[in-house]
């Protein structure tokens, strides 16, 4: 019979049950009928020939059952049954049926919840058709695995491989002016530049309107056209389909709306929602650096670049392509491709690049719910199998008066198979939880103009897999005991409860679980007490500059479209009023402020003088470019030399700053004040070391002391900076006076991200690493709770049922003390060896956690000086409780005990 | 009754299929069939017939109908389909092979050997 007439029949059993059955019913007392004409043909009365036929016709019900299981149906009956039968067991006890579905869903819930984080960082797909034909280009280089090309390369990517049916390019999420009309002030709002065949080759149409054409993206500046996200869409135009070719200023610049992407489409990073896509040929209205020529020079790199693979290309070929290309890239441009190299990565290996903090973060609560999940499991595993113990005895009997063992073992898994389901809800019900309490921290994280999402949410993926994890965890931890409970002795289980002669065997899979949840739970929270102590250690150790009094707002004069002439004058007035003002102590303008959410650029440079390795172009440090009152405004203290003055010119001798670890890191025990280094290469610009400045917390809270280089203002103009404002009081009531200075200058000047310096520093230094560390510290809470209350069980139980043993040992005349030794010994061992493993593994997530997330320290004696002995008072607690009830039990009443 | 033989597992489906064979039959039509065309030398527990009959549905070999008996009562008659016949059909070579071969087994002679 064919597989999907099984289902037919199976799925007509099941949804007709009633029918089929009256239908049986009907059929055969037709057969009844019939026969009883014949008898009464031949000569027997009508009810005397009723009767015969039914004699005649056998035992009408088991006919009727063997008939009932031949209709098919019979696996959803006995399906049926069980599941009441299951119901009505659970039921009989119910603390311990709580007990079990509580801890299930705690244990899957913690791992829905990471669930929802993982999926969203690392396995949802990009929201494009076919989404696993699109790789990633990547530029590669001494100090980066993972950097981006120049618009020059882009062009010859595009032009040059055979390998993708279409290479696309886009720049990152850049803050753009917009306004609807141009006598209205411009807002903040997200762009992104793409290459013209960007959405065509992800396979994206629009909802409304067209793509972007070829030609669009081919003469720098002249065609000013924008495709909007659907959100953007409905938030500033209502929605009006009327939208397209209306005429918006972006940056000051007219441009056409030509479409709306659809819906289903948010873009293709997993924070950034750009509001709209406009093509790389408009890059001067929306460019970052003034130095450079973004459609000419070949080191301005900017352009994350990603392709779709040509159906029936391999990865590996694509690779050996890119790889030629880099080689020919770096002879015909030595200038700016010495030492550069190129590869193709998938979006699972974008995803979980190394020197990615997300995935680093990923990875550690992953361990960790999976931890937690473990321990519910053998929690559960454990009592059920002290439930399947107790319920020797009605086994047994199920067994000999014929029950197959088949059959019990179907009957148990229902039940785990129903707590798990049960569990599996609670689970994805506290998942959910998760995720939304998660959620209330959106505004903490996102402290930006810029239109940023935390994507993490319940949806069908995470949703599939909780259940599925619940249903694998019932098969794990119920299993091996219905296989336990129903290899029994019969004689022996009918008699008496207690079954089993404490074979070595039998006690094995118990010690197992014991042990696991010891070393487990102390896995758990040493990894909570280091991350959670690392954390605050890592805020005592300072920040090393002045956060309280400081008002921050940052500028984009572009956004206005001014040049940079207009620019320094700007920046120039604005920092000279504000000095003036009253309440304001002083002020400065950087490119990027400490701890904020954007990274900082890198600077190519060489120690002059320095010989370098023959296949090392230079050294790269991370940089800040600041003005004359950044040192003081933000209170760094000079070590050596000075700070920048306002002798510091575009025309005066090229100058820097370095921090104390770069003067350490490359003149080791000499004075860095007065060597020289060179920008880009040897033979790059010569800068001289004028001050060394105390080495400061830039990138995170909890950073490693990084080497780090300043370089002024004057002479590496940046049309977007940030202020920050001294103030003597409160830094906010300073908003009014900066917003009147800037007011009179250009009204029509966006301040963007105005606030309070510590405030942001708090959110975003502080609070949100907080809310990773409550949830290492919930699980490492929950961990431990469930591990105190399974081990407390399982070792409760254990000596519980030696009562009668120990019954016979005192008849005997075992004394107390001997009693309560004996019992606890045992349970001592167990948690001995326990702890010896957790130990073990607990020294293997510290140096994970070492060196993914702190600086490495030694070992964190407190989390072991608190954790270890928290877990053996637990269990001595739970060995001496019952140990000592048993030894206070008489004999004679010990050994009738059930 | 004495002389009625016990039937050999396996075999009441081939007898069903055969009697079905012979024209639309409800259950009691079927047994009757059965015991006219083995001149009443096999002996078939009346309520036994049903399970085979409901099996042989579900396999697909048969299919069955609501309709009026000869004696004008409601009854549900079966029918061989397609795949019935073709069972039918195979059945009946096999069981033939196998007869063949008891039958010689069972003739023969101590000199044959």
């Amino acid at each position: 019979m064919s597989f999907f007439s099984t289902i037919r029949s199976l799925a007509s059993a099941f949804l007709q049950r009633g029918q089929v059955n009256r239908e049986m019913e009907d059929e055969l007392r037709s057969h009844l009928q019939h026969r009883a004409d014949d008898l009464q043909r031949a000569g027997i009365s009508r009810t005397e020939a009723e009767r015969r036929a039914r004699l005649e016709f056998g035992g009408f019900e088991k006919f009727r059952e063997e008939a009932r299981e031949a209709l098919g149906g019979r696996f959803v009956e006995t399906l049926f049954q069980d599941i009441r039968f299951s119901v009505r067991s659970l039921r009989r006890t119910p603390g311990l049926t709580v007990f079990v579905i509580v801890t299930l869903a705690l244990g899957i819930g913690m791992v829905s919840g990471t669930f929802s984080m993982v999926d969203a960082l690392i396995f949802r797909p990009y929201p494009v058709p076919h989404p696993s034909g699109i790789v990633t280009l990547v530029s590669t280089t001494h100090d980066s695995s993972f950097d981006d090309f120049s618009y020059r390369e882009y062009l010859d990517l595009r032009d040059k491989t055979q390998s993708y049916a279409g290479v696309i390019a886009n720049s990152d999420m850049k803050a753009v002016g917009f306004s609807a009309d141009a006598s209205s002030t411009p807002r903040v709002t997200g762009g992104m530049m793409v290459s013209g065949n960007y959405l065509h080759v992800l396979g994206v149409e629009p909802q409304l309107g067209r793509n972007f054409r070829l030609e669009e993206d081919q003469v720098p500046g002249r065609d000013a056209v924008v495709v909007l996200s659907p959100e953007f869409w409905r938030r500033e135009f209502g929605g009006d389909p009327a939208v397209i070719n209306r005429h918006v200023r972006l940056n000051g610049v007219e441009f056409t709306v030509i479409g709306v992407a659809p819906e289903k489409f948010p873009g293709m990073q997993i924070f950034d929602r750009p509001d709209f896509y406009i093509p790389l040929a408009m890059a001067p209205v929306f460019s970052t650096d003034l130095q450079k020529n973004f459609f000419e020079d070949r080191d301005d790199r900017e352009l994350n670049v990603k392709a779709r693979l040509k159906p029936g290309a391999t990865l590996q070929q694509a690779q050996n392509e890119i790889a030629v290309l880099a080689k020919n890239f770096e002879s015909e441009y030595p200038k700016a491709n010495l030492g550069r190299g190129a590869a193709v990565h998938t979006q699972f290996e974008m995803r979980t690049r190394v020197d990615d903090a997300n995935w680093k973060f990923t990875v550690i609560f992953v361990v960790l719910a999976l931890a937690v999940l473990l321990v519910a499991c053998t929690n559960v595993a454990g009592l059920l199998l002290s439930r399947g113990r107790a319920r020797a005895r009605e086994i047994a009997i199920r067994l000999s008066i014929g029950a197959g063992r088949s059959r019990l073992i179907r009957l148990l898994m229902t039940e785990s198979l129903i707590l798990a389901s049960l569990g599996g809800l609670g689970g994805v019900a506290i998942g959910y939880a998760f995720v939304e309490w998660f959620h209330t921290f959106d505004q903490v994280v996102l402290m930006t103009d810029l239109p940023l999402a935390l994507p993490f949410r319940m949806d069908t993926r995470v949703l599939l897999a909780s259940l599925a994890l619940a249903m694998l965890s019932a098969v794990l931890c119920g299993l091996a005991p219905a296989l336990q409970s129903t290899r029994v002795d019969l004689a022996s289980g009918i008699k008496s409860a207690e079954v089993d002669v404490p074979g070595r065997k039998r006690m094995w899979g118990r010690n197992v679980l014991v042990v696991a949840q010891v070393s487990t739970s102390l896995m758990l929270l040493t990894a909570a007490f280091l991350m959670v102590r690392g954390f605050q250690r890592d805020l005592q150790v300072g920040t090393n500059f002045q956060k309280d009094h400081l008002l921050m707002t940052t500028f984009d004069p572009r956004l206005v479209q001014y040049n940079p002439t207009q620019t320094r004058q700007f920046y120039k007035l604005l920092t000279e009023r504000l000095r003036e003002a009253p309440g304001v102590q002083g002020d400065a303008l950087m490119q990027n402020i400490p701890l904020g959410t954007d990274h900082f650029d890198g600077l190519a440079f060489v120690p002059d003088g320095l010989q370098l390795p023959r296949d090392r172009e230079n050294f790269s440090s991370t940089m800040d470019t600041v003005d004359e009152g950044y040192f003081n405004t933000m209170a760094i203290p000079i070590l050596g030399g000075r700070g920048f003055l306002q002798s510091d010119t575009a025309e005066a001798p090229r100058v820097a700053v370095v921090n104390e670890q770069f003067a350490k890191h490359y003149w080791p025990g000499q004075n860095a004040v007065g060597q020289h280094i060179r920008l880009d290469s040897r033979d790059g610009a010569l800068v001289e070391i004028v001050g060394v400045a105390e080495t400061i917390k830039n990138e995170n809270a909890a950073d490693f002391p990084a080497d780090f280089i300043y370089l002024p203002l004057a002479q590496h103009p940046i049309a977007r900076l940030t202020l920050m404002v001294r103030s003597s009081g409160d830094p906010v009531q300073l908003v009014q006076t900066v917003k009147e200075a800037v007011r009179t200058l250009d009204p029509n000047l966006p301040m963007i991200d105005t606030r309070a310096y510590e405030e942001y520093y708090r959110n975003q230094a502080v609070e949100s690493p907080k809310i990773a560390m409550k949830m290492v510290g919930a699980m490492g809470l929950v961990g431990l709770l469930m591990a105190v209350a399974g081990l407390y069980g399982l070792i409760a139980y254990n000596v519980s049922r030696r009562t009668h043993e120990i019954g016979i040992r005192m008849a005997l005349g075992a004394d107390r003390s001997e009693v309560l030794r004996l019992v606890m010994g045992k349970g001592l061992v167990l948690v001995g060896i326990g702890t010896a493993l957790g130990l073990a593994m607990g020294f293997a997530v510290e140096r994970l956690m070492n060196s993914m997330l702190f600086d490495a320290g030694g070992v964190d004696a407190l989390a072991y000086v608190v954790v270890v002995p928290t877990l053996f008072v637990v269990t001595m607690l739970a060995a001496y409780i019952p140990a000592r009830r048993a030894s206070r039990i008489a004999p004679t009443e010990a050994l009738r005990y059930e | 009754m004495t002389d009625q033989a016990q039937l050999l597992p396996g075999t009441l489906d081939l007898l069903i299929l055969r009697a079905v064979s012979l024209g639309a039959l409800h259950g009691y039509g079927i047994l009757l069939r059965i015991q006219q065309i083995s001149g009443g030398a096999l002996l078939i527990e009346q309520g036994a017939l049903y399970p085979g009959l409901f099996r042989l549905v579900r396999q697909g070999l048969l299919k069955a109908s609501w309709g009026t008996s000869e004696n004008n009562r409601r009854a549900k008659f079966y029918e061989l389909t397609a795949a019935g016949r073709k069972r039918l059909r195979q059945e009946t070579d096999t069981w033939n092979r196998l007869a063949t071969a008891i039958a010689s087994a069972l003739a023969a002679q101590p000199e044959e050997v």
